[in-house]
C-alpha cells in the first residue's frame, strides 16, 4: 500500500491506495466523486477525462499512485453544484447531453480548448472543433448540440457574455 | 477490467531509472505516458510485476546538434505541431503525429514509449525508419546505439534488451530542399493505419538524387525498400514514374490480413499511398534545380 | 397531409431540460455510484468456448486468495434461468440458465459467479477459476446451422431455428403470374452491438427489517424486472423493489431482463449481503446482446407501368444462442416480416420469416430492432428495381407511394394519416445540388459523389392488440401515470417509464404544465422507482412521448378539473368556465376574477370546508394510455451524399438530410436530439461498427479499438426538418420518434454508393475494404462495357 496525497478541486487527501488502483477508481470510491465515468477502461471513450495538473487526461489509464502531490480538477470543481462555468451553460442551452454518461469527460477535455479560443479571440472551424473532441465517444447526441455548445461557448466568452 | 497486482517505483534520474530496472529484473516495466502499456494491463495482456514510472526524467529535449536533431525519449507527441525546430527540418514529425489517436492521447504519449512497443503501424517508427534514425538506448550497463532499420523486429519486438530505456532518437538532418510527404490511410481519423507511406526525395538538377520510401501496416515492422529507391534514383521530378514505384513497391511484399483489411487491399493501399508520395515529394524538392 | 397547429404554451416549445443541471455537475446517480454497506462484489467467470460441455469447475485457486472469496456455478444455480418464448406452435422451447447447466453455448456464457470484498479481487479469484471444456461442434453462422444433419444447439429440436413462421396478405400467385418485371435480390446486413456508453450493472440488497428485496439496475423496464424476479425467485412483488437510477443510455440494449441480474438478485438472498456487479466493456461486447445480423431474400412483381404488384420475402436472422426477454428470438426476424411492405401501396405480400440459433452473443432489441434491415433491404430493392427499369429512384417510390389514409395494408394493419410523398418530394429538393454533382462525376476515376435516398415508415406507440397478437412476454402496450399537486401548488409526476436520456423529465413536465396552468419548472417527474410509481412495460418502442405524454396529459386534465370545479366555487362562478394559466385559475368571460392556483391547492388538501359540497379532498389522479391497436405510424426519409476516392477507397460522408414526421412535437429541441443521435447511430451501423467472430465464434471485436464508433470527426452536420401532422389516435396526436435516426441511415448510404459506383450493393458493412471491392466491380465493369 502507497499512501499519497491527492489535491482534488482544491481540497487536498491523504489516501492509501494499492498500486494499481486506477485514479478513477480512487477519485469515485474513495472521494466519492460520482462524475468521474469510466466507459471503457482502455482510454478510448473518453469518459474518464479529468484534469491533471491543469492538463485533460484519461483517468483510466492512471494509476493514482502515480498523482502523488498532483492537482486534480473533476466536474465537479468545473462549475460546482449548478453547473455555473460558461461550457455547462452552453451544453444546457444547445441540448449537448441526454443520459449524460459521457459529459463531464466531455466538458473537461474541452474546457481548455473553449479557454484557448477565447483568448486568442477566435471562433475555431467545425472541423477543428470535432477534432479537438475526437478522443470522446457519445453515444446519444449524434455530436450536434456539443459542437454547437463549444461555438457558443467560445462567442459569448469573446463577446464577454455568459450564455 | 483492472490490471493484477504490482509494485510502484518512481525514478528521479536516468541513472535511477536503469538502476531500478536492472535490480528489479525481466518483471519490470518502464512507464512513461502508459497509453499504449496501461489499456494493455487493464485487460490482463501484460502483467509487469514492477513499473518503473520514468515521468520525473525530463528528457524531452529537441535540439539541433550540427547534422543530426537529438529528441528526447520523453517528448510527447503534442510537441511536433509546435517545435519550431522540428517543423524547419522534419516536417512530417507534425504531419504524422496528427494521425496519432487525439488529442488527450497525444498530449501525453512519448517518443521512446512509441519506438518501444513497436506497434506494426506507428507513426513515429516510420519515420525513423524513413530518416534512417539512431536510437540511443541506456541501461545500467551504459549506453548503446542502434539503427532505426535494426530496432525494429517484429509486432512489439524491438532490438531492446533486459534493462534498456530508449534516451534519444537522433534523426540526421536531410538536406536544404528535400521534398518529404506522408500519406496515411485508417478507418476514422487518428485509428491505427492501415497503410502508411513516408517518403524523402532530395533532388539535384530537376532528377532525383536520392529517394527514400518507407511504408507501415504491410508487415509486422515498418519497411523500406531498396529496389523501389534505386529504381527512382535519376528519373525527372515532374515524371518521376510515381506509378510504377508504387506497383514495385506493393508487388515485391506480401502484406498481412486483418479484421481491417485484406493483403489484397493493403496491397493495393501501398501502391497508391507510395504513388502519392513520391508525386508529392518530388513536387516539394522541385525548388532544388 | 400535414396542417398547421395552434400550439398550446408548453408544448411545442424549446424548454431546456430540467434535468441538466445534474447530470452537468456530476451529481447523477449511476448504478456504480450506488454504494452499500458491507457490498460483496461480483465478478463472472465466463465461457472460453463457443460450444462444449462443461466437465469440472476447478475454484481452489480461486478460494486460496481469502476468506471473502466465494464461489457458485450451476449446481447451486439448477432450475433458475432468463425463459423468453413466444406461444406458437412453431417456436421451439429454450432458456437460458443463471448459470450454464453444464453446456455452455456461446463465448461469455456466465460459468461461475465469484465474489470478493472489492472488485478488484473479485477479477483476480475469476481469473482463478479453471473450467474443464469438451468441445463440441460450432455452429458459426446461419448457413452452417440450417444445413441438413446439423447437430442441434439444443436437445430435442428437431433443427436449430428458435422459430419459423409466415405472414402473408392478398393473392400473390396472382401477382406473380401478372407481373411484367420480376426483381429478386439478397440482402445482407452485418452484426454488431448497441454499446450505450454505460455498460450494464446491478445492485441487490435484502434488507430484513423490511423483509424487502431491493434490486438496482441500470435497466430501461424496472416493473417488467421486479414481476421477473418474483416469478423466478418466487419472491412475492409486495417485498420487491427495483430501481433504475440514473442510465448512461440503453438503446434497448438494456430494454431485456439479463441472467446477471436475476442473478445478483439470488446472491444478496444468498449470503444476506448486499451484492454489486458492474459488467466491464469487454463484456458488455460479448455477452450482452447484438443486434442486426440478417440475410433477407425478395423478390418483387411489378406492372408494366412500374407499379408494385406483389412482395415475397424469405427472411432469416442469427439470433446467437438464447433467446431474449422479453421479445424472444421471434422479434427481429418478425419485424422484418412485419414491416417491409413499408410506404408502398401493393395487395399481395408473403413473408417467411426463421430466428437461427447458433453459437454466439444473443440477439436483443437495439433502436430500431430488425426495422435498419427491413428497411435497408425494401429500400435497396426500391433502387435496383428502378435501375433495372431505367426509371429514376425518387420518381419510381412516387409512383407507388400511399398517399391515401387511413390506408390499410395488405397484412391488415391501418396506417394513420402521414406525409409520405410530401417527404420524399421535399427531400429531393433539398438535395438537388447533390444530385447534379452526382451525374457531372459519374464516371470519374478520380472522386465520385453519391446521392441515396431511403423512405420509410415506422409504427409507434403500438396498444396492447400489437403484443397480444405476438404472444410474446410481454403483453400488453399501456402507460400510466400518477399526477398529484401539493399544497403549495407545485405538481409532481409519477411514471413508469424510465428515463435514460430522452428527456422525460422535461416533456412530461411539459405536458403536465399545459394541462395545469403551471411552468414546467414547478413540475417534478419521478421515474424508475417500482415503489413510487404505477406499472408500466419500460422505455422502448418509440412510446414514452405518445403514450407516457398521453397518460399524463390524461391524468393531469383530471386533476385540472378538479381545479376548475374548486375554483368555481370559490369564485363564485359555477357553471361559467374557468381557464387555468400563468398559475391562475380565472373566469373566461372576465379574467379580472381570478383566483391562485396555488390557493387551491391548499384548499384542496388543507381547508376542506372550502370545497364545493360532496367534493373529496386531495388533487391526485391516475390514467393510462394504452397504444392505437395498430399503433400510430411516423414517417421518415433519410438521404445521404457521399463522396468516394476511387483510388482509396476512402467514403466521406459529405451531407446527411432528414425529413421526419413524428405528429405533434413536444419539445423540438428533444425531437432534433433524438434523431440525430439515432442517424449517427445509423451511420455507425453502416460503416464503422461491425461485431467479428473467427470460424469457431471466438469473438474477435472485444475492445473499442476493434469494434470502432462513430466518432465527432466521422460525422458531418446532420440536417433535420420536421412535418407535423398529427394523429387522432393519441391524446397528444403526437407518434413515437425514438428509433427513427437509426432506421434509415444504412439504407440511405448504401443507395448513395450505388448512384455513385453504378453497381448493386448488397451488404453492410460498407467500411473501407467493402467499399474497394465495389469500386473493382464497378470499374471491371466499365472496362467490360456493361
Amino acid at each position: 500500500m502507497n499512501t499519497i496525497c491527492l489535491h482534488v478541486n482544491g481540497v487536498s487527501h491523504r489516501v492509501a491506495v494499492e498500486p494499481r488502483r486506477l485514479l478513477a477508481d480512487v477519485l469515485r470510491q474513495d472521494l466519492a466523486l460520482s462524475g468521474v465515468h469510466i466507459g471503457c477502461a482502455h482510454g478510448a471513450c473518453g469518459c474518464c477525462t479529468v484534469q491533471i495538473d491543469g492538463a485533460p487526461q484519461l483517468s483510466c489509464l492512471t494509476f493514482a499512485v502515480q498523482c502523488d502531490g498532483a492537482e486534480i480538477e473533476t466536474v465537479e470543481g468545473l462549475g460546482g453544484h449548478d453547473a455555473g462555468h460558461p461550457l455547462q451553460k452552453a451544453f444546457m442551452a444547445e441540448h449537448a447531453l441526454q443520459c449524460g454518461y459521457c459529459t463531464p469527460g466531455f466538458l473537461m477535455a474541452l474546457a481548455p480548448f473553449v479557454e484557448q479560443a477565447i483568448e486568442q479571440g477566435r471562433i475555431p472551424e467545425a472541423d477543428e472543433i470535432r477534432e479537438a473532441m475526437s478522443g470522446n465517444i457519445c453515444r446519444c447526441t449524434g455530436y450536434h448540440g456539443i459542437v454547437a455548445a463549444v461555438r457558443r461557448a467560445i462567442h459569448d466568452g469573446i463577446q464577454g457574455d455568459s450564455p | 477490467m483492472r490490471s493484477a497486482p504490482f509494485e510502484y517505483h518512481r525514478a528521479e534520474s536516468l541513472d535511477q531509472a536503469v538502476d531500478l530496472l536492472a535490480t528489479l529484473g525481466e518483471d519490470a516495466r518502464p512507464l512513461a505516458g502508459g497509453y499504449s502499456l496501461v489499456p494493455m494491463m487493464n485487460l490482463r495482456l501484460a502483467r509487469p510485476e514492477h513499473l518503473v514510472d520514468i515521468n520525473p526524467l525530463g528528457l524531452d529535449h529537441i535540439v539541433r546538434d550540427g547534422a543530426v536533431v537529438r529528441l528526447g525519449g520523453l517528448v510527447r507527441h503534442s510537441r511536433y505541431a509546435v517545435d519550431t525546430t522540428l517543423r524547419k527540418t522534419f516536417p512530417l514529425f507534425a504531419e504524422a503525429s496528427s494521425h496519432i489517436a487525439h488529442p488527450v492521447i497525444r498530449r501525453r504519449g512519448t517518443l521512446g514509449g512509441s519506438l518501444a512497443h513497436a506497434d506494426p503501424t506507428a507513426e513515429l517508427a516510420l519515420l525513423a525508419v524513413l530518416y534512417d534514425g539512431v536510437i540511443h538506448v541506456s541501461s545500467a550497463r551504459g549506453r548503446r546505439s542502434i539503427p532505426a532499420g535494426e530496432f525494429f523486429k517484429s509486432a512489439f519486438t524491438t532490438a531492446l534488451q533486459a534493462g534498456e530505456l530508449v534516451a534519444e532518437l537522433e534523426v540526421p538532418v536531410p538536406a536544404t530542399g528535400s521534398g518529404h510527404a506522408f500519406f496515411e490511410f485508417s478507418e476514422r481519423k487518428g485509428d491505427f493505419a492501415i497503410i502508411a507511406v513516408a517518403a524523402l526525395i532530395r533532388a539535384a538538377k530537376g532528377r532525383i538524387a536520392e529517394a527514400r520510401i518507407a511504408c507501415a501496416g504491410a508487415l509486422s515492422a515498418p519497411i523500406r525498400d531498396a529496389n523501389v529507391e534505386v529504381a527512382l534514383v535519376g528519373q525527372s521530378l515532374e515524371t518521376p514514374g510515381a506509378l510504377e514505384a508504387g506497383h514495385m513497391f506493393a508487388a515485391a511484399h506480401d502484406p498481412m490480413s486483418d479484421i481491417r483489411a485484406t493483403s489484397h487491399y493493403r496491397r493495393h493501399l501501398i501502391a497508391e499511398l507510395v504513388r502519392r508520395a513520391v508525386e508529392k515529394a518530388c513536387a516539394g524538392a522541385g525548388g532544388a534545380a | 397531409m400535414s396542417r398547421t397547429l395552434e400550439r398550446p404554451k408548453s408544448i411545442g416549445a424549446r424548454v431546456h431540460r430540467l434535468e441538466d443541471p445534474r447530470f452537468l455537475s456530476g451529481r447523477a446517480r449511476y448504478i456504480d455510484d450506488i454504494r452499500r454497506p458491507r457490498m460483496l462484489h461480483l465478478a463472472i467467470a465466463r465461457s472460453q468456448e463457443a460450444h462444449a460441455r462443461i466437465g469440472e469447475i476447478d475454484v481452489e485457486s480461486a478460494l486460496a486468495l481469502g476468506d471473502d472469496i466465494r464461489v457458485f456455478t450451476g449446481a447451486d444455480t439448477v432450475g433458475l434461468a432468463v425463459t423468453a418464448n413466444a406461444e406458437y406452435p412453431e417456436v421451439q422451447f429454450s432458456q437460458q440458465p443463471l448459470l450454464a447447466q453444464g453446456r455452455v453455448r456461446f463465448v461469455g456464457e456466465p460459468v461461475a459467479a465469484v465474489l470478493a470484498d472489492d472488485p478488484y479481487r473479485a477479477e483476480d479469484a475469476a481469473g482463478l477459476v479453471f473450467i474443464d471444456y469438451e468441445n463440441l461442434t460450432v455452429l458459426p453462422g446461419i448457413a452452417v446451422a440450417r444445413a441438413e444433419g446439423a447437430p442441434t444447439l439444443f436437445d430435442g429440436w428437431r433443427n436449430n431455428l428458435f422459430v419459423e413462421r409466415q405472414m402473408k396478405g392478398g393473392d400473390l400467385a396472382a401477382a406473380r403470374s401478372a407481373a411484367v418485371h420480376t426483381v429478386r435480390r439478397t440482402y445482407r446486413t452485418h452484426r454488431q452491438a448497441g454499446v450505450p456508453l454505460e455498460c450494464r450493472g446491478v445492485v441487490a440488497e435484502y434488507d430484513p427489517a423490511d423483509e424487502t428485496l431491493t434490486v438496482w439496475s441500470s435497466t430501461q423496464i424496472p416493473h417488467l424486472l421486479r414481476t421477473y424476479i418474483s416469478e423466478e425467485l418466487e419472491w412475492p412483488e409486495t417485498r420487491l423493489r427495483v430501481v433504475a437510477p440514473d442510465v448512461g443510455g440503453g438503446f434497448g440494449v438494456k430494454g431485456q431482463i439479463f441472467v446477471e441480474e436475476v442473478l445478483v438478485a439470488w446472491l444478496a438472498l444468498q449470503t444476506g449481503r448486499a451484492v454489486k456487479w458492474i459488467e466491464d466493456r469487454r463484456e458488455h461486447l460479448i455477452a450482452s446482446i447484438h443486434a442486426r445480423e440478417h440475410e433477407h431474400t425478395l423478390e418483387a412483381y411489378l406492372d408494366g407501368d412500374g407499379r408494385l404488384l406483389g412482395l415475397q420475402a424469405d427472411i432469416s436472422v442469427d439470433c446467437g444462442a438464447y433467446s431474449t426477454w422479453p421479445f424472444t428470438a421471434a422479434s427481429d426476424p418478425g419485424m422484418v416480416a412485419k414491416v417491409l411492405p413499408g410506404p408502398y401501396d401493393f395487395g399481395a405480400y408473403e413473408a417467411t420469416f426463421r430466428g437461427v440459433a447458433t453459437n454466439k452473443c444473443p440477439v436483443g432489441t437495439y433502436r430500431g430492432v430488425g426495422r435498419p434491415s427491413a428497411v435497408f433491404s425494401q429500400e435497396r430493392l426500391m433502387d435496383d428495381i428502378a435501375a433495372e427499369l431505367g426509371l429514376d429512384p425518387v420518381d419510381f417510390r412516387l409512383r407507388n407511394i400511399i398517399r391515401r389514409f387511413p390506408y390499410k395494408n395488405v397484412l391488415g394493419f391501418t396506417y394513420d394519416e402521414g406525409s409520405y410523398a410530401e417527404s420524399l418530394e421535399k427531400t429531393r429538393a433539398f438535395l438537388a445540388p447533390d444530385i447534379a454533382e452526382a451525374r457531372r462525376t459519374r464516371s470519374s476515376d478520380e472522386v465520385r459523389v453519391g446521392v441515396g435516398f431511403a423512405c420509410f415508415v415506422e409504427q409507434t406507440a403500438h396498444g396492447t392488440p400489437d403484443f397480444t397478437r405476438r404472444r410474446v412476454p410481454i403483453e400488453t402496450g399501456y402507460e400510466s401515470a400518477r399526477v398529484e399537486m401539493m399544497p403549495d401548488g407545485s405538481v409532481l409526476v409519477e411514471i413508469g417509464l424510465q428515463n435514460h436520456g430522452q428527456g422525460h423529465e422535461t416533456t412530461l413536465a411539459q405536458v403536465a404544465a399545459d394541462a395545469l396552468g403551471v411552468t414546467p419548472q414547478e413540475v417534478r417527474v419521478r421515474h424508475g422507482d417500482t415503489l413510487t410509481t404505477p406499472y408500466s412495460v419500460g422505455t422502448w418502442g418509440s412510446r414514452g412521448g405518445a403514450l407516457g405524454g398521453g397518460a399524463v396529459h390524461r391524468a393531469a386534465t383530471e386533476v385540472a378539473g378538479k381545479l376548475r370545479a374548486i375554483a368555481a366555487h370559490l369564485l363564485q362562478a359555477e357553471g361559467q368556465e374557468i381557464v387555468l394559466g400563468a398559475g391562475y385559475a380565472a373566469l373566461a368571460e372576465d379574467p379580472d376574477r381570478h383566483i391562485e392556483i396555488a390557493h387551491l391547492a391548499r384548499a384542496a388538501h388543507r381547508n376542506l370546508e372550502r370545497l364545493p359540497e360532496g367534493m373529496g379532498p386531495g388533487l391526485a389522479a391516475l390514467a393510462g394510455c394504452d397504444g392505437p391497436a395498430d399503433g400510430t405510424y411516423s414517417n421518415a426519409v433519410h438521404a445521404a451524399v457521399v463522396e468516394i476516392d476511387m483510388n482509396s477507397g476512402k467514403l466521406t460522408l459529405r451531407r446527411f438530410v432528414v425529413v421526419e414526421d413524428c405528429g405533434v412535437i413536444i419539445n423540438p429541441m428533444i425531437v432534433d436530439g433524438q434523431v440525430r443521435g439515432g442517424v449517427v447511430q445509423g451511420i455507425g451501423s453502416a460503416l464503422f461498427e461491425q461485431f467479428v467472430y473467427s470460424e469457431d465464434c471466438q469473438p474477435l471485436t472485444t475492445n473499442f479499438a476493434d469494434y470502432l464508433l462513430p466518432a465527432a470527426p466521422e460525422i458531418p452536420d446532420i440536417e433535420v426538418h420536421h412535418i407535423e401532422t398529427p394523429t387522432p389516435l393519441t391524446p397528444l396526436g403526437a407518434k413515437g420518434l425514438g428509433e427513427g435516426g437509426a432506421i434509415g441511415p444504412a439504407a440511405a448510404i448504401a443507395n448513395a454508393v450505388s448512384n455513385a459506383l453504378g453497381v448493386s450493393v448488397a451488404e453492410t458493412p460498407l467500411n473501407a475494404n467493402a467499399i474497394w471491392t465495389l469500386i473493382q466491380s464497378a470499374t471491371s465493369r466499365s472496362e467490360t462495357g456493361e
